[in-house]
């Protein structure tokens, strides 16, 4: 798989590189700003860009935009946003334009390099991934404004799925991270699709779509 | 003025005592010429309002009938009639216009910085307008200051006089053999030497020989070295006054001044914590995320999932993760010193002592401070410390550096000089004008003493409490 890296802290970058490279991606690109991004993609068409949100020269949101310019111009490249916070309003301008191939995720994350990798690796196959953080953010607004109703009757197992769920996580890592058998999984998604009153769906990419549309995201797609 | 100076001047070893010294260098002090020049400017100024109610007073007819001599009672007709023109100048705006003028005088001449009052508001119609103007405060108060500069500036046109009749008393035995050898029994008119107690009249004396031009050589060196007191006196009033009937009012000066420091306070604030934050998310956040990063790595390598372990990576890994947690250590050390340093807590005298030994050009500390400020203020002198050393350290090219803290009269004085090549300026962008500004807010103040060529010393006087 072919990745291009966006990210000012040189010793991110460098230790980025090396923890996609050991893993066997190929980083094609490892550049230090939005505009050398949106250039470095155009040129190498990677599967997925790994794009940090504070960049020069504002040291604001230039990652943000450029990871919109590039969901426009190369909506076949998966964007991985890797910031220090998780903001709402980036949340749902990145959501904006739909969740496939879209993901936001804590710099810490990386610690745990399997699942930084997995969740790179869901974002190019154009699946979603979503910090625990984005997701309970969601989950907290929606329990707060009263138009999720529905979350009050599920059950906490049921709640800590749906989380995993809204992530973008398969069926398979949310039984590997619960420790639930697959079918146990199920059992759980079917029960949850049920009390929300959502459609079955069984497809990875739709679900998070009806799940994040029932929290309350901006999605258009 | 170097610091050597300083210690020079109070020196006990000089033959001449000091008081005597003062009396004999103030005539030729640059200090005594812009007071002199204060006074003489103040005459065509000080003239017209009085002498305008005078021709009034003359237009009325009540002067005429009167002996040539003025009498009091004239005389206080002409005030009254002047005193009547105020109305005229508060409307018409040139009262404000007149006190402009000798603010502007008075701050090249004198150094006092007033500033000038709130605009008026500008009114629609003229009728609303000239009543604008009539309620016009600091109108009024600038055509008080007009009145009140009458019997000022008459006394300092006594000082100028005295100036320049001594000037003359003391030329006379030079020019005297020149132009008094005339052949015997020629009689020529006596010379008139002035004194301070007449013009022309009962107080001035006339000499017609040679020796005689020595004593109005005494007379004029006497009026020479009384005079500069003599203009400051009229220049200490007439300051008095400008500061009082010039300015903006002092309570309204007092609420825009704090409106402004406030403002300055609470942006400031807001910069510093947008700087913290800006260096923790580029800093230590990314050295430990890092850090995580490579534990991570490593735990994999260490065939986490059943793998075989790849121990020359790992231990590369934790090296690198070792390396950045003691990085980390060091940038959050940095930080929080920058925020508070401990040391601050003993007292200024030992973290201004700590600062100095961190100084790449050698820095000598002397303190002095019986009174203790209060927290706020020792960080505040302590960070300004802070700064002007590191201005010097960047700037200056200095061979040594010298932190000055001492308290005096209830104000905590901090001087930082270098002996380099001067020329700092707080519109240059030297984080000078920032420094001043958050002295400010505390009704500090700073002073830059820093000509081009050296030596340079800034002195931040600051409150023993905020």
């Amino acid at each position: 798989m072919r990745v291009v890296i966006a990210e000012d802290a040189a010793m991110m970058r460098e230790g980025l590189t090396r923890l996609l490279a050991d893993r066997g991606y190929e980083v094609c690109a490892a550049v230090g700003d939005g505009g050398r991004l949106l250039a470095a993609v155009a040129e190498h068409r990677p599967d997925a860009a790994v794009v940090d949100i504070r960049m020069p020269p504002t040291h604001t949101d230039e990652g943000l935009r450029a990871a919109l310019a590039l969901r426009q111009r190369h909506p076949a490249t998966g964007v991985l946003l890797f910031s220090q916070y998780i903001e709402t309003r980036y949340t749902s301008e990145l959501l904006r334009d739909g969740a496939a191939g879209v993901g936001y995720l804590l710099k810490d994350r990386v610690a745990d390099v399997a699942e930084f990798a997995d969740a790179l690796a869901r974002v190019a196959a154009g699946g979603t991934a979503l910090d625990p953080e984005v997701v309970s953010q969601l989950l907290a607004a929606s329990t707060a404004s009263g138009h999720a109703s529905g979350l009050a009757a599920l059950t906490p197992r049921e709640r800590e799925v749906l989380a995993l769920m809204a992530e973008g996580r398969s069926n398979a890592g949310i039984a590997s991270a619960l420790v639930l058998t697959a079918g146990a999984v199920e059992k759980h998604v079917a029960s949850i699709f049920g009390k929300l009153g959502l459609p079955p769906s069984g497809n990875d990419n739709r679900r998070v779509l009806a799940v994040l549309r029932y929290l309350g995201s901006p999605l258009s797609s | 003025m170097t610091l050597e100076d300083v210690s020079a001047t109070g020196s006990p070893a000089r033959p001449v005592s000091p008081a005597l010294r003062t009396v004999l260098r103030t005539p030729a002090s640059a200090r005594a010429r812009r007071e002199l020049l204060f006074c003489l400017a103040g005459l065509p100024f000080a003239i017209p309002l009085p002498v305008a109610g005078f021709i009034l007073a003359l237009v009325i007819g009540r002067l005429a009938t009167t002996a040539p001599d003025p009498a009091p009672g004239d005389l206080l007709l002409a005030l009254g009639v002047a005193a009547a023109m105020l109305p005229f100048l508060v409307v018409t705006g040139a009262a404000r216009r007149l006190g402009a003028g000798w603010r502007r005088l008075a701050a090249v001449l004198l150094g006092v910085r007033v500033p000038a009052p709130a605009p008026l508001p500008a009114g629609r119609d003229p009728g609303g307008r000239m009543m604008a103007r009539l309620r016009d405060r600091p109108g009024w108060r600038a055509a008080g200051y007009l009145m009140a500069k009458f019997p000022v500036a008459l006394f300092g046109w006594y000082a100028v006089f005295c100036w320049v009749a001594g000037a003359v008393n003391v030329s006379y035995p030079f020019w005297w053999l020149s132009f008094r050898n005339h052949p015997p029994g020629v009689h020529l008119s006596p010379v008139p030497v002035f004194t301070p107690f007449g013009w022309f009249g009962r107080g001035t004396f006339y000499i017609s020989t040679f020796p005689g031009t020595f004593a109005a050589l005494a007379a004029g060196t006497g009026m020479l070295l009384a005079a500069p007191w003599l203009t400051r006196a009229a220049a200490a009033a007439d300051r008095w006054l400008i500061r009082g009937l010039l300015g903006p009012g002092t309570l309204r000066q007092r609420l825009a001044d704090l409106e402004q420091t406030r403002a300055l306070a609470v942006d400031d604030s807001a910069a510093l914590l947008r700087q913290l934050e800006r260096n923790l998310h580029d800093g230590a956040q990314i050295r430990l995320a890092t850090l995580a990063m490579n534990l991570g790595m490593a735990r994999e390598k260490l065939g986490d999932d059943g793998g075989q372990p790849d121990l020359l990576a790992v231990r590369e890994l934790v090296d690198a993760a070792h390396r950045g947690a003691k990085d980390a250590l060091g940038e959050l050390r940095e930080l929080a010193r920058g925020i508070h340093p401990p040391v601050l807590d003993n007292g200024l005298a030992d973290a201004l002592a700590t600062l100095a030994t961190g100084s790449a050009i050698p820095a000598a500390v002397t303190a002095s401070i019986p009174r203790r400020p209060t927290p706020a203020i020792e960080a505040i002198a302590y960070f300004c410390a802070a700064e002007l050393l590191a201005n010097a350290v960047k700037h200056s090219c200095a061979g040594k550096i010298t932190i000055d803290v001492s308290e005096r009269s209830g104000t905590l004085q901090l001087a930082v000089a270098d002996d380099g090549r001067g020329g700092a300026d707080p519109a240059a962008g030297s984080g000078l004008a920032g420094l001043a500004q958050r002295v400010r807010t505390v009704d500090g103040g700073l002073a830059i003493a820093s000509p081009r060529g050296g030596p340079t010393r800034i002195t931040v006087e600051l409150p023993l409490r905020a």
